[in-house]
């Protein structure tokens, strides 16, 4: 039994990236960028201390983007949404609309967040679930509730990493006026966006813009330029609100914890 | 990468090893040998941050054990095994024990470095270890469950961690399974007993230099959430010797509480005081040299363990779990 088992322990390993060659591809292309604003911020909440937007604290997407990014009206279980997505409807390509549309079927069951796999970005951003903000001024680490998920976004002008995919991939971010730019790569092909099986290819690449309108609301702005799967680029627009209960703190979904419950009970 | 990649294999190996040895008999004590243990006085004073926290943030290495957790009851005669939890970790330069530092085990309070279990404790725990090829009583690492406090800081083959400061919090990235914690500075109440986490619910303070911090809400409701162990068994040591720290269970009323001692601006010494009135027969305390700054090349990455974990059930446990899905908001 033991030499099998020292060559299973290698599964574990698996886990650490996602198909690392995939990493590879399309890294040339950059998706078109609107220049700095160099003109004064209408911004006037919270500044830290290098003088940035402060956006340390707890925060929360209300919407259904993590059920659907599209237009839908409701279904058992969730509500009606009015679309995310700029212009309405997401640009796919022929092949890959109809890969969606079979996701949406098979969607109780494809679903990567039903196995309790890490969400990807930006779903983490848009799940039910609050996430904690912690800034400084060369690393940006993102907490979330959902199975305890963590990003840390680089400000430090170190670039990207060659040949690794990651579930919550490989972030390098900077200041752009009061406007945090974030350049995500390196996420793989195994995450959805929503529930309604929108999806990627290992060529995804995702720009954040986090625009504070004060100091409790973010304008949040995603770009998502994948020429596997769509068209053209395309943007989501949400808002993220600051959660403002007095010593509100981030608690457990621990879900890979519900798939052991789950299968103790049945054994 | 490759290399921390091989090392992983140990995490998952460990409970394995642990079961094999069940048949080897028990052998008689052996004394402790080493002095009483003292907290480190540490005259380094760290920059402070902008808010006049003392900054000891940045990214760290985990220092490896010197010596395991519990003091061996079976004296260990062979070289250390540098793919098991004595010398575990994967890097090529591993940080090195401080100058002055004592080689001990991590177990340093009782005396003579043994957990003080209840016998029904004990024997609980001869069970859990006897049950390792059983999911249900399976190291609850292997599962990729967080392993909780002080476990998430004994070192593992992953070892990286990131602390960050902010204004009335400290938080803490693990590398490891991506776990993380906010410790709030700012004097709030404990959380309501009914709620409980993986990681615990901490409470901090800083006491001059040194970062003190309560932990307590655990989870309890799996088995397999081992809240102190090693990465693996020390081969050669039957399990009843208590040589690893692995099946210590804990009751609802465990807590923990920690003492981060910046030593000088790249070490940092840890501390647990472990408490469980339903376990164990009194307080009793690990501590080590936990934490080195990381080389300034040194890139967290993505420790994502449930994701590629099934098949590694499937060969060790026989457990298929693939089919399983979960009800998500």
């Amino acid at each position: 039994m033991k030499g099998p088992v020292l060559l299973a322990a290698g599964g574990i390993a698996a886990a650490l990236a996602i198909g690392a060659a995939a990493a590879q591809a399309q890294r040339g292309a950059t998706p078109p960028r609107a220049p700095a604003p160099q003109t004064a911020s209408a911004y006037t909440g919270p500044r830290s201390p290098d003088r940035k937007p402060d956006l340390n604290g707890i925060w929360q997407a209300l919407s259904t983007a993590h059920w659907n990014l599209e237009a839908h009206s409701a279904i058992e279980g969730v509500p009606a949404g009015l679309s995310v997505v700029e212009g309405g409807s997401i640009p796919y390509q022929p092949a890959a609309l109809a890969k969606r549309n079979e996701n949406f079927q098979n969607r109780l069951t494809a679903d990567p967040l039903r196995k309790c796999y890490l969400p990807g970005v930006p779903r983490a951003t848009y799940l039910p679930f609050p996430f904690e903000i912690t800034q400084t001024p060369t690393h940006i680490g993102i907490a979330y509730e959902f199975a305890h998920a963590t990003r840390t976004i680089f400000l430090d002008g170190t670039a990207h990493l060659e040949d690794l995919d990651f579930w919550m991939g490989d972030a390098r971010g900077r200041w752009e006026g009061d406007t945090l730019v974030v350049d995500t790569v390196s996420l793989g092909d195994r995450t959805w966006f929503d529930q309604a099986g929108n999806f990627h290819s290992d060529a995804l690449k995702v720009v954040e813009r986090f625009t504070p309108m004060d100091g409790s609301h973010i304008a949040y702005e995603v770009t998502f330029d994948d020429a596997k799967v769509f068209t053209r680029p395309w943007k989501i627009n949400l808002v993220l609100y600051r959660r403002m209960e007095k010593n509100l703190e981030l608690l457990d979904y621990e879900c890979a914890e519900h798939i052991y419950e789950k299968l103790f009970k049945k054994k | 990468m490759m290399t921390r990649i091989i090392a992983l294999a140990s995490v998952a190996l460990a409970p394995v090893l642990v079961a094999a040895q069940q048949g080897a008999p028990a052998s008689p004590p052996a004394p402790a040998a080493y002095p009483p243990y003292t907290r480190p006085v540490s005259t380094y004073v760290p920059p402070r941050t902008p808010d006049g926290q003392p900054d000891i943030g940045g990214l760290y290495l985990a220092i490896p054990l010197p010596r395991n957790i519990e003091t061996p009851l079976v004296p260990i005669t062979r070289p250390p095994n540098r793919a098991n939890g004595e010398f575990s970790y994967s890097l090529n330069e591993r940080p090195k024990l401080p100058p002055g530092a004592i080689v001990r085990p991590a177990g340093v309070d009782p005396a003579d470095g043994r957990i003080p279990l209840r016998p029904e404790a004990l024997a609980k725990r001869k069970d859990i270890i006897s049950k390792q090829e059983q999911i249900e009583h399976l190291d609850g690492r292997v599962l990729c469950l967080a392993p909780g406090i002080p476990r998430s800081t004994v070192p593992a083959p992953v070892v990286g961690y990131q602390i960050f400061q902010k204004p009335g919090a400290v938080v803490i990235f693990y590398e490891q399974s991506h776990l993380y914690r906010t410790i709030p500075l700012d004097g709030r109440p404990p959380l309501d007993p009914n709620i409980r986490k993986a990681m615990g619910v901490s409470r901090g303070r800083w006491e001059g230099n040194v970062l003190v911090v309560e932990v307590t809400n655990f989870t309890n409701n799996l088995e397999n959430n081992w809240v102190i162990g090693a990465v693996s068994a020390t081969p050669g040591v039957p399990a009843e010797s208590l040589a690893t720290g692995h099946g210590i269970p804990h009751s609802d009323r465990y807590r923990v509480t920690e003492r981060y001692t910046p030593i000088d601006a790249n070490t940092i010494h840890y501390e647990a005081v472990i408490t469980d009135e339903n376990v164990f027969t009194q307080p009793w305390t690990v501590a080590w040299y936990g934490f080195a700054r990381a080389p300034k090349d040194y890139v967290p990455v993505e420790y994502a363990c449930f994701e590629g974990n099934e098949k590694n059930l499937l060969l060790m446990t026989n457990t298929d779990i693939s089919g399983i899905r979960v009800q998500v908001p």
